[in-house]
């Protein structure tokens, strides 16, 4: 068992560390072979995020020697996809189709702005080159001869490309026009990467494959080199290389996430989703939705039978990814989103926030505009000597603030300050809406996990709105997303086109395709495998993950897929079933974590009433009481 | 600024700070976000549950909400021309007594539908066997009856040619479905599993809806709850009112015209004269054609979602979207006109061109009433439609967008009343016998100028088999203008094997037959 990790040391413990950098702080958690937990926080350094990493470890203070693994979130990939800071790609696509990056999906901008545009495509139209070749579902019409790869070869190398994607029409179907033309790149440009769509994404829909490809071709030179760097830094000073979380909540070599720099693109927030998974299932819940809120954007997720929901794909920074990635809805409200008056004179909350610089009014920064913050503040919620960390706080000011704000309404401070955080709770419930409502999940059958420096204090208020009875403050609220990340077991992913009516699918050639899934994803590892199918209605364009093991068949897939479409659509057809795909995650042991409470044990207690926790402040309100936890943390409930 | 307040009917039932019927901010936010996520949710249903490729792929398709009382609260943002229409499509099943439960389906143009395939459910939520609000939810179906495949034709003279005609009649009474009703639609189309389906998924979403509108009611109270809705219109009525006082007093005019009703090639004359007084916009559209012979002509609701379009661009894009819009808008017509029209007008065409040609019109007059907007878009959808043996097949494509002061008008996009996807290459490919030879943008099709307009694209269409393509498409012989002095956009081309095609028109296709199609470029923005 690779993750029992003191068994081969008996002198000191050793430690699984999760470090997960954020725009402000750098987080780590720590799970000692005991099971204890350790946290630490310092100050992130965007410029290079390594040095934060290696500055957490070094505020650790355990001998590198100690630290069996590292598990490392990050926002490289989210940052240089929001800043365009990426590789200068060549793309190679179909003629007759080479313009899909600039004509999109058809969507506007936005639908009532007509000036509004969409960002630009991150490979420019003179860096495409249109390949004279094509394939169609009935097979090739148009030949790809060595002469037209090798000009496109040479067109290719004029442009002197970081790396080149190559994406024609029909791959995910057939990819042998693919593997030809990037061959001969490869023997043109020996050491320049070629990125193929067929392999970063095997799925009909040439756009969303084709960006995907793109994603990846941008991003990777970059992280790569930072994954290494990273990996060097830390070898050097005798930590293990890093593994890196996923978008999809798996966990990956520092190698093989180099080659895999699409699929980190929410690496950071993934963490958070696990994270809260693994304190779920330690206080024996099963369904949550988790709210992780921050200075400027709190992150909405989902957990399902005590993992994190994961999804198919969307966008990032604007570009579209389809890859597997945790669920996560973001919203700009958070501590420090400002409050002003529209012109229809409505209240108004975000999405501009005053940052960590100037930050809120009591900050004493320069920040003039009252934030939520703020309004906790002047409501008396928020304890002066919790938000220090080198700040003093100045609660008039805030007050100042709010009841200018409250003037112009005509409303009391104390209203107005209460409103602002309704406001802010709105926004937030909303995309708490959208992880659930919009799945076919309802919020009130599901307990609410709050952490990250403000979850705690919007918890029982997003409660009320969504109709939800329990609250878990998980221990170590502020650094969840590092112990996520620090417990995540080894996860590997493989998956399979299938295509074929449920009909004709029997039990001995289903079982042989899962098997030989479950090789592919095989590692070292104790595993756990679970399976799941893609299935559809012949005829829909989206399709359902129904779980299944060996020995179904298609008359059982058929009748599982039935059941979840009623219960997620209202309605089923009499129509034909299809499998579109399979594919399976085998998962290493989880770490194992001894949440357990440090101190005395505390009372219950019933709201109203703030509670000052260890790195987060906890709002208690009326109708809610609070139950200490053995694990740590609190479990509020209503009354 | 001054403080305002809003007040609403209902009474207060939840919570002490309320005083009877008063309604803050706060309540304002906190409604305006929970009923627009139940029609982004029934939207969301309907994509992922939808057969055809101009529902599940296109997205032609658009949710509603309504209060106890008929008034649209909500509607997802999908199709603009959809906008302001589906009050009509509830007004008219609540003129036929509808009962708790009951799910109405309708296309009647003159009976709250808007163009044929579009099919509109609308459910009566039955709450305590009560109506506690309606749910609405209208697509475009790629076929329903008629005498071209794709219920698009050209060359239509009266309604009953475009397709079956539903009045609201019931699909489902007080919960229980009507099979005979669902087996007489489906025996006057040409695809009935595909139109089943479909219909199966909306009547999904509109299920969805009606539990979350059921769920708000058991949350906030029946009371609370239409207090509220009325207080978010007005809020979004307010806001209206608050740009229109901003733009200040002002009146412009416009004429434009549409090539052709599909029967002749003669110009069909639209005008308009705008005045903008004390907060309100009235628009007196005298001097447009009578109904014509064609298809071009559009019922009233069309002309009222394209008014309502133009006013919502004038908003910011935080502005609900609810009725409390078209509050702040008054219209004229001339009785049974091209924009107006009455049974047995013929209208297919007249949702998709005729609505892009109002929205034209009323942007050139604000234009002339010195507010700022964009230089004109490809100012139509150049819909395409395509049927063979046992398939029909619909889509309509971008263009260019007008630039403005802004800078450069948006390429490849729908513009004016439509905002529907493209059909991805590789499903088109697999769903029908018709390979895409090409599809790019139309470089330099925009106007040029300080800024260009936005430039249209190139479609190729290659049949394998044997079919009838049916285009209906404007902006062929009339470019899209220039503002400022900026220049005109490209024409539009219809082309068969490399020979033009009228702009609106019917053809027999052979295997092997390639279809062009090049649309439209956007004006350009000030001189060069």
């Amino acid at each position: 068992m690779a993750r029992h990790l003191g068994a081969t040391r008996r002198k000191s413990l050793t430690y699984s560390v999760g470090i997960d950098v954020g725009g402000t702080y750098t987080d780590l958690a720590a799970v000692g072979s005991d099971g204890a937990i350790q946290a630490r926080k310092v100050l992130s350094t965007p410029a290079d995020q390594s040095e934060g990493v290696a500055a957490s470890l070094a505020a650790l203070g355990a001998p590198p020697s100690d630290v069996g693994r590292v598990a490392h979130g990050t926002t490289v990939v989210t940052n240089l996809l929001l800043e365009r800071r990426g590789a200068r790609v060549v793309l190679c696509a179909t003629s007759g189709a080479s313009d899909l990056l600039e004509l999109r999906r058809q969507e506007r901008a936005a639908l009532y702005d007509l000036s509004a545009q969409h960002p630009p495509p991150l490979v420019e139209n003179d860096r495409v080159i249109a390949v004279h070749e094509r394939r169609t579902p009935a097979g090739v019409t148009v030949p790809l001869t060595p002469a037209e790869a090798k000009r496109v070869a040479e067109a290719v190398a004029k442009l002197e490309p970081e790396i080149i994607v190559v994406s024609l029409l029909h791959a995910y179907d057939n990819d042998a026009h693919e593997l030809l033309l990037a061959d001969a790149i490869m023997d043109r440009l020996p050491g320049v990467a070629v990125v193929r769509s067929a392999q970063v994404l095997p799925e009909i829909r040439e756009y969303e494959r084709t960006t995907t490809a793109v994603a990846e071709g941008y991003a990777r030179p970059r992280v790569s080199l930072y994954l290494k760097h990273l990996s060097e830094r830390l070898t050097r000073s005798g930590y293990p290389a890093p593994e890196v979380m996923t978008s999809g909540g798996g966990m990956r070599t520092a190698a093989e996430a180099s080659n895999a720099a699409a699929s980190l693109a929410l690496s950071g927030p993934a963490g958070g989703v696990v994270g809260s998974a693994a304190v779920l299932r330690a206080a024996g819940l099963r369904d949550a939705l988790t709210i992780d809120i921050g200075g400027t954007s709190a992150d909405a997720g989902l957990v399902l039978d005590g993992e994190p929901l994961v999804e198919p794909g969307g966008s990032v920074a604007g570009v579209p990814i389809a890859l597997p990635r945790v669920l996560v809805e973001t919203v700009s409200a958070g501590g420090g989103s400002i409050a002003w008056i529209d012109d229809g004179g409505a209240l108004r909350v975000g999405p501009r926030s005053a940052g960590a610089v100037p930050g809120p009014v009591a900050f004493g920064r320069g920040g003039t505009q009252p934030t939520v913050t703020d309004a906790h503040i002047s409501l008396g919620r928020l304890d002066a000597a919790r938000l220090s960390g080198g700040v003093t706080l100045d609660a008039p000011a805030a007050i100042r603030a709010i009841s200018a704000l409250a003037e112009k309404l005509g409303a009391s401070p104390e209203r107005t300050a209460e409103a602002i955080i309704a406001i802010a709770d709105a926004a937030m419930a909303r995309a708490l809406r959208r992880v659930s409502v919009e799945r076919g999940i309802d919020p009130r059958s599901c307990a609410l996990v709050a952490f990250g420096g403000g979850g705690p204090l919007h918890a029982c208020a997003l409660a009320d709105l969504l109709g939800m009875n329990t609250i878990l403050v998980p221990p170590h609220a502020g650094v969840l997303s590092a112990l996520g990340l620090a417990i995540a077991p080894e996860r590997r992913d493989a998956a399979t086109s299938v295509m074929r009516a449920a009909d004709a699918v029997d039990q001995g050639w289903f079982g042989a395709r899962l098997d030989t899934l479950a090789m592919r994803a095989a590692n070292a590892s104790a595993q756990r495998l679970a399976w799941h199918a893609r299935v559809r209605y012949a005829g829909q364009g989206h399709e359902l993950d129904i779980s299944c093991v060996p020995g179904d068949d298609g008359a059982v897939l058929s009748a599982r897929f039935a059941t979840a479409h009623a219960a997620r659509y209202g309605f089923t057809l009499e129509r034909s079933v299809e499998i579109v795909a399979v594919r399976v995650a085998a998962t290493g042991d989880a770490i194992d974590v001894k949440f357990s409470a440090s101190g005395a044990k505390k009372r219950s207690f019933a709201g109203p009433r703030v509670e000052t926790l260890a790195d987060a402040t906890m709002v208690v309100a009326p109708g809610w009481k609070a139950r200490w936890l053995e694990i740590g943390g609190w479990m509020v409930e209503r009354l | 600024m001054k403080r305002r307040r809003v007040t609403g009917e209902g009474q207060t039932i939840r919570d002490e700070r309320r005083k009877d019927g008063e309604f803050d901010p706060l309540d304002l936010a906190v409604m305006s976000h929970a009923v627009a996520m139940i029609a982004e949710e029934m939207g969301t249903v309907l994509e992922r549950g939808a057969l055809s490729p101009n529902i599940r792929e296109r997205r032609d398709a658009s949710s509603a909400l309504f209060d106890v009382h008929g008034t649209m609260v909500a509607q997802a943002a999908h199709i603009p021309v959809h906008l302001g229409a589906m009050p009509e499509s509830v007004r008219a099943v609540r003129a036929r007594q509808p009962e708790p439960g009951d799910v109405f389906i309708l296309n009647d143009p003159f009976h709250g539908g808007s163009h044929l395939p579009d099919l509109t459910l609308v459910e009566a939520i039955d709450i305590d066997g009560e109506i506690a609000g309606y749910t609405a939810i209208r697509a475009h179906h790629a076929d329903v009856g008629g005498m071209s495949p794709g219920s698009m034709p050209q060359g239509a003279t009266e309604l009953v040619q475009e397709g079956i005609i539903l009045p609201p009649v019931r699909l489902e009474r007080r919960g229980v479905p009507d099979a005979s009703m669902m087996e007489l639609i489906l025996a006057n189309v040409r695809t009935p599993e595909e139109r089943r389906g479909d219909l199966a998924a909306q009547r999904g979403a509109c299920a969805a809806g009606a539990a979350g509108w059921r769920a708000l009611v058991a949350r906030e109270g029946a009371a609370h709850l239409t207090a509220a809705c009325n207080a978010l219109l007005a809020y979004t009525e307010r806001r209206a009112v608050a740009r229109l006082v901003a733009i200040g007093n002002a009146t412009g005019s416009a004429e434009d015209m549409l090539e052709g009703d599909g029967h002749s090639n003669n110009p069909v004359p639209l005008a308009v004269k705008l005045e903008i007084r004390d907060g309100k916009l009235h628009l007196d559209f005298t001097g447009t054609s009578p109904r014509v012979r064609g298809n071009v002509n559009t019922p009233m609701a069309v002309t009222r979602a394209a008014s309502l379009f133009v006013l919502r661009t004038l908003l910011d894009d935080d502005v609900p979207t609810n009725e409390g819009i078209a509050r702040a808008i008054s219209i004229v017509t001339p009785d049974d006109c091209l924009i107006n029209a009455k049974w047995p007008s013929a209208v297919a065409a007249g949702n998709v061109e005729t609505s892009q040609r109002v929205t034209d019109l009323l942007f050139a007059a604000l234009a002339d009433a010195g507010v700022a907007v964009p230089a004109q878009g490809q100012g139509t959808m150049n819909n395409i439609t395509f049927g063979g043996e046992g398939w029909t097949f619909y889509e309509t494509l971008g263009g260019g967008q007008g630039a403005s002061a802004r800078g450069a008008g948006p390429s490849a996009v729908h513009v004016g009343m439509s905002n529907t996807r493209n059909t991805p290459i590789e499903s088109l490919e697999r769903s029908y016998p018709i390979l895409i030879d090409e599809y790019s943008i139309r470089r330099g099709s925009g106007g040029a100028g300080q800024f260009n307009g936005g430039d249209g694209v190139v479609r190729k269409y290659h049949v394998m088999e044997r079919c009838t393509v049916t285009l209906l498409t404007e902006r062929r012989t009339r470019a899209p203008r220039g503002a400022m002095g900026g220049g005109d956009g490209l024409v539009g081309r219809n082309l068969l094997n490399g020979n033009p095609l009228p702009a609106k028109c019917r053809v027999e296709l052979s295997a092997g037959d390639v279809v062009t199609i090049e649309t439209p470029g956007g004006g350009g923005y000030g001189k060069l």
